[in-house]
């Protein structure tokens, strides 16, 4: 199989010299083109620490990250803004949008710096809105959308770099369940049929169940990596 | 759109950035009103100093500039004559000087003579304007004298009185001769019209022997920016004269305009140094509030260039904004003010005189010391920008997230 994902005994350890908190212990996490995986563990089990690291947000204390076959620990910092540009889609638990852009500015944004022509983002920014069902919120702030929409708008920024993977810390943990469901739908839609790659983390019950494979975390050690309960490719 | 995030993140604290934008446009204004006065000032003092008092060029023996002594004077006809052939030449008087003394039974009072012809010194400096009582020296009474109200309270002069004035000839002896005040007059100038009576030419040369020789040409130009060729000019045409500008006749007005200039340039700089930390704090407090967006805007892919130029942006459209305002508010108060005239006379009495201004002071701002002031404010605010944008600079994603 393809390798989008290859975490080699990766550790974090915050605060080595006082009293050390090992967030990361020792992790390896493979994932292949077209997964659908979730990272599952309780509240401060090291899951926000190794999707940092997997994304290039934060410098491992110990192992190393490749993205198709890149290693990227240890890239200087501006290439790696670049690497993460290019190659990986992001959706946070809060604060994804930027409050003065409108829904289509937003996901236009990170194209514009990726400095695609405009015919091209239109059309994208078109074709992904309407894929996460807000075609007719396009030129409302993110003020004035619900929680739920402004993670579909997150979802579909995140798409619109045309990513490796996407990464999603959370994402469903301040909706209600009918939009966690909504958005997870939505993630599950464009995995299947546009074949991205999404890694999310959660604790959300609802969310694991829809996950093709599941890593659970305790104490920042994988102690399960197994097939999810209900595959959902046979849909 | 960078731009357009930074345009509308000014937006997001209307109150905050009206009340910035505002205090760039007080500042503005203030800054540009207190140059505008500090010039208006300099431009009347200058005026003064060119029209009424010194002319644009003097020339004199060289000794008599140092000695003051009616003995080195120079030839009458030929600097007539090639005064009167130069096209920049506006006017000129050719006077004679002495030293003297007025004694009446109030006392007496050290003068300076001026033997001068009436219509060559009225189109050179004007001062058939200040005659307040009487007539001016173009009168048909015989050897009148010309004396400033100052001098006539002082020494209880008054208009149609004859006066014996005490006067040093060429050979430094006492002379006299007596003369009738055809007038009082009374300038800007408090220190100098206590000092000088004014006589006519023949009647000083007869007293005092100098019939054909002169001790002082006062020159005055169309225009100011001929003083330094001119002046080149007719230092090669007569060598042994001492011929000098108004700046060195009168160093003091020089260093007077200069210091106004400098004055300005402080007034300017306090307040734009109190601009940019009404700036740099109002920005910091803006990057500290969006924290995790910016974690989120580097998080995604947006390096750290563009974050700087983002604040940088954000900065500067904060000052732009309140720029124009204080412009237009300075422009049309200053353009009302040098229509009527700010009356310092009232607050300030003679004071003013007695420095040699006029107590009413139009305000003028010159557009190039406007624009000036323009790149001055956007300056500070990009260099103001610099704090906050740094600060955003430093922000790493991870940590601004987690906020
Ligand atoms: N910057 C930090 N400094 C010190 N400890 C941290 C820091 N960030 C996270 N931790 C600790 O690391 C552990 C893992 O945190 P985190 O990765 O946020 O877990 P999760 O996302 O699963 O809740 C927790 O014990 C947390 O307190
Ligand atoms: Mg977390």
């Amino acid at each position: 199989m393809d390798a989008v994902i290859d975490a080699h005994n990766i550790s974090k350890v915050y605060n080595p010299d006082t009293i050390p908190v090992y967030a990361v212990n020792n992790v390896h996490l493979h994932l292949n083109r077209g997964d659908f995986a979730a990272l599952v563990g309780p509240s401060g089990s090291g899951k926000t620490t190794l999707l940092n690291i997997i994304g290039g947000l934060d410098i491992p204390s110990d192992g190393w990250v490749e993205i198709n076959g890149v290693n990227i620990t240890g890239l200087p910092p501006n290439r790696l803004i670049d690497f993460r540009l290019h190659n990986i889609g992001f959706v946070f638990q809060a604060f994804n949008l930027i409050p003065v852009l409108t829904a289509r500015e937003n996901v236009e944004f990170i194209m514009l710096l990726q400095k695609r022509p405009k015919k091209e983002r239109e059309a994208r920014v078109r074709e992904l809105l309407t894929a996460v069902g807000l075609e007719d919120k396009m030129d409302i702030r993110p003020a004035q959308l619900s929680g739920g929409q402004q993670q579909r708008v997150a979802v579909a920024r995140a798409l619109a770099s045309k990513p490796q993977f996407v990464l999603a810390d959370e994402p469903t943990a301040n909706l209600d369940s009918q939009s966690a469901t909504a958005l997870l739908d939505i993630m599950e839609k464009l995995n299947r049929e546009a074949g991205m790659t999404f890694l999310f983390s959660t604790h959300d019950r609802r969310v694991i169940d829809r996950a093709r494979r599941v890593s659970t975390l305790v104490d920042g050690r994988v102690t399960k990596d197994e097939p999810g309960t209900t595959p959902s490719t046979t849909a | 759109m960078l731009f357009i995030i930074a345009w509308r993140n000014l937006w997001r604290n209307r109150t905050r950035s009206v009340l910035i934008a505002s205090s760039v446009a007080l500042g503005m204004w203030a800054g540009l009103f207190i140059m505008a006065i500090y010039f208006g000032m300099g431009d009347s003092r200058l005026r003064i100093a060119i029209d009424n008092e010194h002319s644009h060029i003097q020339i004199h023996h060289p000794r008599f500039a140092d000695d003051f002594e009616a003995q080195y004077s120079l030839p009458f006809d030929s600097l007539n004559r090639i005064l009167q052939q130069k096209p920049e030449v506006k006017a000129f008087s050719l006077r004679s000087l002495t030293t003297g003394m007025v004694a009446t039974a109030s006392g007496s009072q050290g003068i300076q003579v001026n033997g001068i012809n009436p219509g060559a010194e009225q189109a050179t400096r004007g001062l058939a304007a200040f005659v307040t009582e009487g007539e001016y020296l173009d009168t048909e009474r015989r050897h009148p004298v010309l004396v400033s109200t100052k001098l006539a309270e002082k020494m209880k002069l008054k208009t149609g009185g004859k006066v014996v004035l005490t006067l040093l000839d060429t050979a430094s002896n006492m002379t006299s001769g007596a003369f009738r005040i055809c007038g009082l007059y009374r300038t800007t100038n408090a220190p100098m019209d206590e000092l000088n009576v004014f006589v006519q030419k023949d009647d000083l040369d007869q007293l005092i022997g100098t019939s054909g020789r002169l001790h002082e040409a006062a020159v005055l130009l169309h225009r100011d920016d001929a003083l330094d060729p001119v002046f080149h000019r007719l230092q090669r045409q007569w060598k042994g004269y001492r011929i000098e500008r108004w700046q060195e006749i009168s160093p003091e007005t020089a260093l007077v305009l200069s210091s106004l200039d400098t004055y300005s340039i402080i007034f300017i700089a306090i307040i734009l140094v109190a601009l940019s930390f009404g700036i740099i704090n109002t920005m910091l407090m803006a990057v500290l509030e969006r924290t995790p967006e910016i974690g989120v805007l580097m998080a995604v892919g947006m390096n750290r260039w563009r974050v700087f130029r983002m604040v940088v942006w954000e900065t500067v459209l904060l000052a732009v904004t309140g720029a124009p305002a204080g412009l237009l508010a300075a422009w049309i108060t200053v353009a009302w003010l040098h229509h009527t005239g700010i009356d310092l006379g009232g607050i300030m009495g003679d004071t003013l005189r007695n420095f040699g201004y006029a107590s009413i002071i139009y305000p003028i701002l010159p557009w190039h010391n406007v624009l000036q002031t323009m790149e001055l404010v956007l300056l500070t605010a990009a260099i103001a920008a610099m704090f906050p944008a740094f600060k955003a600079l430093r922000l790493k994603p991870v940590e601004a997230i987690r906020k």
